[in-house]
């Protein structure tokens, strides 16, 4: 418990730092207040809208203000929903969850089978097929499928939705689409855990006692190949988002990423920089969480 | 010590590698009567692992059993299904390693791991399997059996580990017992606890025992009969006072040789001049000629067979024909 508080602990000052960068980058990217102001604005108004929001004081105080705010959750508003910030990023999560969580359970139902397929038939065609696709998988750029499979299931065949999110039928081609390339790494990885597991002593141990070669497989083997798996899997968060910003663009989808991008575009600075320390905060976790998952996982390793 | 129940003939287990043919077991014939410990002793790579494995069907491609017979029970176990061969490991044929930490699964208990070979021969549940690996942890001198049970691997000492092999590998009262270098990775006096170990438990349990080491110290303590093997075959074959007393073949001689006194067990004993020949490409000859201190002119050109030389006492050596 304790190594979790501390772990805990460790990820404040890794938040400030991001912070830092990400204020650094605004900063420098320039003035929000030609944008926030009507196109006919007298230079007074203008010079006026500075002073009020402090883009007259010294970087670093700006800086400190900015910490002080954010610490409370006040990201600033957004210009083009007239919102908070971070309530508008709040809102899109359940989207970008619900996206990411199907994606990963269509990933770990093609994954598991097949990574542990063609483990234990090494050089068998089903090994060949698995791990073939797993490069072809792994190589598509997720624009790219997106835009296939709509072409195919919506556009030719007419089954499922363009865009968009609602019903159940929403979701399944956004989340084949980022689930694909998760798939081809998971495949991956588990092959080559599973295949250097078999050939451990304790492998050759269960075998000699005589029990199914379904519970050598899928309990003794199977059961190791789960630390690897799980922890580099949690490892991957922002691999996962950065196939989401893709992915929910092209299909439309309203969760960060979509939000994200639109506010790059229009340069909403307070969104980006609530986007971007969600984005962070959430990467930080997984990265925590992957290591409370391990030692759970790993008798060997002690939570102390 | 009555009939031979188990019985190996002209066994031939060759591994296809890249490289070419190993004959990493060529040709081994062997027989172990009930009760008795038959020992195989020779240097690193000549075969002993691979024919143990063999034994148990346990051989993974590359490897291929290509011909021979195991007989046990009057079954040829080379002609059994998987599911037939399954009844037979861990519950008549039963085997414990030499690296008792890698041996074991990592992220399981012991008793959990114990449990399995109980649960799969003996039809118990889990409960009845638990007071009965309970039983076994006490018989192989584990204290704090309940503790154990429930501990993993890592958290015991390489002795203990190698005392819950033990009960794992007799939890199913085997017939026959395959120990592969059980004591090398262990410490001295460990060492001496685990045979004395072994030593009670084969009486109590009248299980034969095929002991493979290259520990002749071990020899000694343990083994009724002693194979030596050497590149892939036997080399020569007796009880255990000839083979300290008489050795016939060169080789033998050489292992007795080197033998420290004392033994200094962690290290690979042999010291016999030259190396192992590459099992790539074994001479046409002799496969010791090279590092024979009596090499004639024959043992370049012939190869030489198995011959009796006393009741009991076979050698394969020109100059015991
Ligand atoms: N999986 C394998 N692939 C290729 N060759 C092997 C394999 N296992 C064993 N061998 C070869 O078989 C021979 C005998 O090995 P082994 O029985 O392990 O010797 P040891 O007497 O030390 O137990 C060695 O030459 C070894 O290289
Ligand atoms: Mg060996």
């Amino acid at each position: 418990m304790n190594y979790i508080v501390r772990r805990m602990l460790q990820i404040i000052p890794v938040l400030l730092i991001i912070s830092f960068i990400v204020f650094t980058l605004v900063f420098i990217a320039g003035d929000p207040v030609a944008l926030m102001l009507p196109d006919d604005a007298t230079l007074e108004e203008i010079e006026q809208l500075r002073e009020s929001i402090g883009l007259n004081e010294p970087f670093y105080v700006q800086y400190g203000s900015y910490v002080f705010r954010v610490v409370q959750g006040d990201f600033g508003e957004s210009f083009r929903y007239g919102q908070d910030a971070l309530s508008v990023v709040w809102e899109r999560l359940p989207a970008t969850f619900e996206l990411a969580i199907a994606a990963i359970i269509i990933a770990i139902m093609v994954a598991i089978p097949f990574g542990i397929w063609s483990a234990t038939k090494q050089n068998s065609s089903i090994d060949l097929i698995a791990t073939g696709a797993a490069v072809v998988g792994k190589a598509m750029p997720n624009f790219w499928l997106g835009i296939m499979l709509i072409l195919f299931f919506s556009v030719t065949l007419g089954v499922l939705p363009v865009s968009g999110r609602g019903s159940f039928a929403h979701l399944i081609l956004p989340a084949i689409t980022l689930g694909t390339g998760i798939a081809a790494e998971m495949t991956r990885l588990i092959r080559s855990s599973m295949l250097e597991i078999l050939n451990q002593d304790y492998i050759r141990t269960a075998k000699s006692k005589g029990i199914k070669s379904v519970q050598v497989i899928y309990k003794h083997a199977f059961r190791n190949a789960l630390i690897p798996f799980v922890t580099i899997t949690a490892l991957q968060t922002s691999t996962l988002i950065g196939g989401a910003l893709i992915t929910e663009t092209v299909f439309a989808w309203p969760g960060i990423g979509q939000l994200l991008i639109q506010a790059v575009n229009t340069r909403d600075m307070a969104i980006v920089q609530a986007c971007v320390m969600i984005i962070a905060a959430i990467v930080i976790l997984m990265n925590l969480l992957a290591d409370i998952i391990y030692r759970i996982l790993d008798p060997r390793i002690k939570l102390d | 010590m009555g009939e031979s129940f188990i019985q190996l003939k002209n066994l031939k287990t060759y591994f296809h590698t890249e490289e070419g043919t190993v004959p990493a077991v060529d040709d081994v014939s062997l027989s172990i009567k009930k009760g008795e410990t038959l020992a195989i002793v020779g240097e690193s790579g000549s075969g002993k692992s691979v024919t143990s494995l063999s034994l148990m069907r346990l051989i993974e491609p590359p490897g291929r059993i290509e011909s021979g017979e195991i007989l046990f029970e009057g079954h040829n176990l080379v002609d059994y299904s998987k599911k037939k061969m399954r009844a037979v490991r861990g519950n008549k044929i039963a085997m414990i390693f030499q690296e008792p930490l890698t041996s074991l699964n990592p992220v399981f208990t012991v008793g959990n791991q114990i449990s399995e070979s109980i649960i799969e021969h003996q039809n118990k549940s889990k409960k009845e399997a638990k007071q009965l690996v309970i039983e076994m942890l006490t018989k192989v001198g584990i204290p704090r059996p309940e503790k154990v049970f429930h501990s993993y691997p890592h958290a015991l000492s390489g002795g203990m580990r190698q005392r819950v092999m033990i009960a794992m590998a007799l939890s199913c009262n085997p017939e026959l017992l395959i120990a592969d270098e059980p004591t090398t990775a262990l410490d001295v006096t460990i060492q001496a606890q685990i045979l004395t170990l072994m030593k009670e438990l084969i009486r109590e349990f009248e299980t034969s025992i095929l002991l493979i080491t290259h520990d002749l110290g071990v020899v000694a303590e343990m083994a009724d009969r002693v194979i030596v093997m050497y590149g892939g075959q036997i080399v020569e074959e007796t009880d255990v006072y000839t083979l300290f007393k008489h050795p016939k073949h060169p080789y033998t001689k050489g292992l007795l040789a080197s033998t420290p006194k004392v033994h200094e067990l962690k290290e690979e004993l042999i010291s016999i001049s030259g190396t192992v020949p590459n099992p790539l490409d074994y001479p046409i000859g002799c496969r010791f000629a090279d590092r024979c201190e009596s090499v004639m002119e024959t043992c370049r050109t012939v190869h030489p067979e198995l011959k009796e030389i006393k009741p009991g006492h076979t050698v394969r050596c020109w100059l015991h024909e």
